[in-house]
């Protein structure tokens, strides 16, 4: 155990050695947050009414709880490990006493840590900006719900970077093209993060609540601003723990069948 | 002999004909060099086919969501801070227009760091090329070449539907070459920061990012926010200017404005490259 506390720690400073780089991303994630404020005060002062289900609070809240929920849950280092793979540099790592499904785990944690105190900081600084009806959430049973959904979210996203970021056992120069197609674009477009499912027609919402990835951030945020309750709420949980035991079991087949077509080239 | 001057009557106005000839041989050599580089970034792609499907897959793929995503949008809001869904997906595809036509020439900023660091920098001075030529348009994005003409196709198309005049076309068109003027001048002074201070990739993503406000209406920002996209990082006029003279709501005066703005960007832009050039160190070489 004390390994991986130190793992934590090493990490955790590493992230200070690219200081730009780490202010360049969360700048990003504000710009984006600026955007979306922007938008959707300027439907909801035009329309004056509610639309899409969500009121002005609820949907600035939305954006708002957007900052905390991707620090939790899209802030992750696991994507270097197609690099690892690509580079032969995972060698290292098999031959240490270490277990690498961990390793990346307790890294990820450590980034999602540092951005979750950036977030805060963002978040206060922003409010003061905008000062935007926020929707508080004060149901102990949805808070509840809402922290296990953020548990589950985030083990969906470990799993899914896992899985793409072994293309490069096969196929070294696709590393970042895989990881382009599904971590970038899919799931920036059908995760919520973007803009709220509730805008698409019901069918393609009801298509995409089977997929692993409306529970990466439109999930949780639903149950927070309590759009969502009882049993579509355990609904949603039983779709998402099942995701999470074939991804599972998924990354677990190709990493294993990965190691043996792995030639470790450039080592 | 030729005489190489030829002068009008009133004596008020010649024109070097030497000049003309020379800068038509020089616009060839650098054509012929940008064919060439071309051809290379081609094969380079090329040899790489997966890579090519699944980043074209990605683009589109990228660009179909968010057009359903403002079409839901619109649609269930009624309208996007007055524009309907065919003038809100237009203000999309001029940013796309903008932005892609963008990226196809200049891709190769995206490589210059490494140049830099490495110091290969030198080669590129030494040659008997411009060297910000060889920098800025030293490589197309063959991905980006594949969808510049199914995006040109359905501008025009959605621009057909909001039934413009031949003067708004006149304008439109005019603002987009001006709009691509002050976007080279933007990419021209992100390498002038790379020389300076080593950093072009996230100088680049944060370039792109703000422009990328481009994409909805100018119209959803307040001030002091629009004020800042229209005339300090002048997203506003780059991007949204364009498809609202489409629509009618932009007169000469604007296009003068956006013509002044692009002219005076570009020239800030060249004297901020030339002065970052006597700062470059040529370390690691």
């Amino acid at each position: 155990m004390n390994k991986y506390i130190e793992i934590f720690k090493i990490s955790y400073t590493q992230e200070f050695a690219y200081k730009l780089s780490f202010i360049m991303w969360r700048v990003r994630n504000v710009i984006q947050i600026f955007v979306a404020f922007y938008l959707w005060d300027t439907i909801f002062y035009f329309s004056g009414r509610e639309l899409f289900g969500y009121d002005r609070s609820r949907i600035l809240s939305y954006f708002f709880g957007l900052i905390f929920i991707k620090a939790l849950v899209l802030s992750a280092r696991a994507q270097d490990v197609a690099g690892d793979i690509a580079r032969g540099e995972i060698m290292n790592y098999l031959l240490k006493p270490v277990n690498y499904f961990k390793y990346w785990l307790v890294r990820d944690f450590s980034s999602k840590t540092l951005n979750i105190v950036f977030a805060l900081i963002e978040s206060v600084v922003l409010f003061l900006i905008f000062k935007p009806p926020i929707f508080l959430q004060t149901d102990m049973v949805q808070i509840a719900f809402f922290i296990l959904s953020i548990v589950i979210a985030v083990l969906i996203y470990f799993l899914l970077l896992f899985s793409v970021n072994s293309i490069p056992f096969w196929a070294p120069e696709l590393g970042w093209g895989g990881h382009f197609l599904v971590t970038v674009i899919i799931v920036e477009f059908l995760s919520g993060s973007l803009f709220p499912l509730d805008i698409l027609p019901y069918n393609l919402q009801n298509f995409l609540s089977y997929t692993p990835f409306p529970y990466l951030i439109f999930f949780p945020l639903q149950i927070y601003l309590g759009k969502i309750k009882g049993l579509v709420v355990i609904k949603g949980i039983l779709v998402s723990v099942t995701w999470i035991i074939f991804l599972w079991y998924f990354m677990n087949r190709i990493w294993k069948s990965g190691l043996k077509a792995y030639q470790a080239y450039g080592r | 002999m030729v005489d190489s001057k030829f002068q009008v009557p009133n004596n008020r106005y010649h024109i070097n004909v030497d000049h003309v000839i020379k800068f038509i041989r020089r616009s060839n050599y650098y054509f012929k060099i940008w064919v060439l580089m071309s051809k290379n970034a081609f094969i380079m792609i090329a040899s790489q086919k997966m890579v090519l499907v699944i980043f074209l897959l990605g683009k589109v793929l990228r660009f179909s969501f968010f057009v359903s995503f403002l079409y839901f949008l619109v649609q269930g809001a009624g309208n996007l801070a007055g524009y309907t869904t065919n003038q809100t997906i237009f203000f999309f595809l001029t940013f796309m227009v903008i932005d892609t036509t963008s990226q196809f020439l200049f891709r190769e900023v995206y490589k210059f760091r490494q140049l830099i660091v490495s110091g290969d920098f030198d080669l590129v001075l030494l040659k008997p090329a411009n060297s910000l030529f060889r920098v800025l348009m030293g490589g197309i994005d063959i991905i980006d070449f594949i969808t510049l003409p199914p995006l040109y196709l359905a501008t025009v198309y959605i621009g057909n539907l909001l039934n413009p005049s031949l003067m708004q076309f006149v304008l439109y068109f005019l603002l987009i070459l001006s709009g691509l003027l002050i976007s080279t001048a933007f990419h021209i002074a992100v390498l002038a920061i790379g020389i300076i201070s080593l950093e072009v990739d996230h100088t680049m993503m944060i370039y792109r990012d703000i422009s990328a406000m481009g994409r909805f209406p100018i119209d959803i920002y307040q001030k002091p926010l629009k004020t800042v996209l229209t005339y300090f990082l002048p997203i506003g006029i780059m991007v949204s200017l364009p498809s609202k003279a489409l629509f009618g709501l932009v007169s000469i005066d604007g296009l003068i404005l956006s013509f002044s703005f692009s002219f005076v960007f570009m020239f800030i832009a060249l004297k901020f490259w030339k002065f970052a050039l006597t700062k470059y160190t040529s370390a690691s070489s």
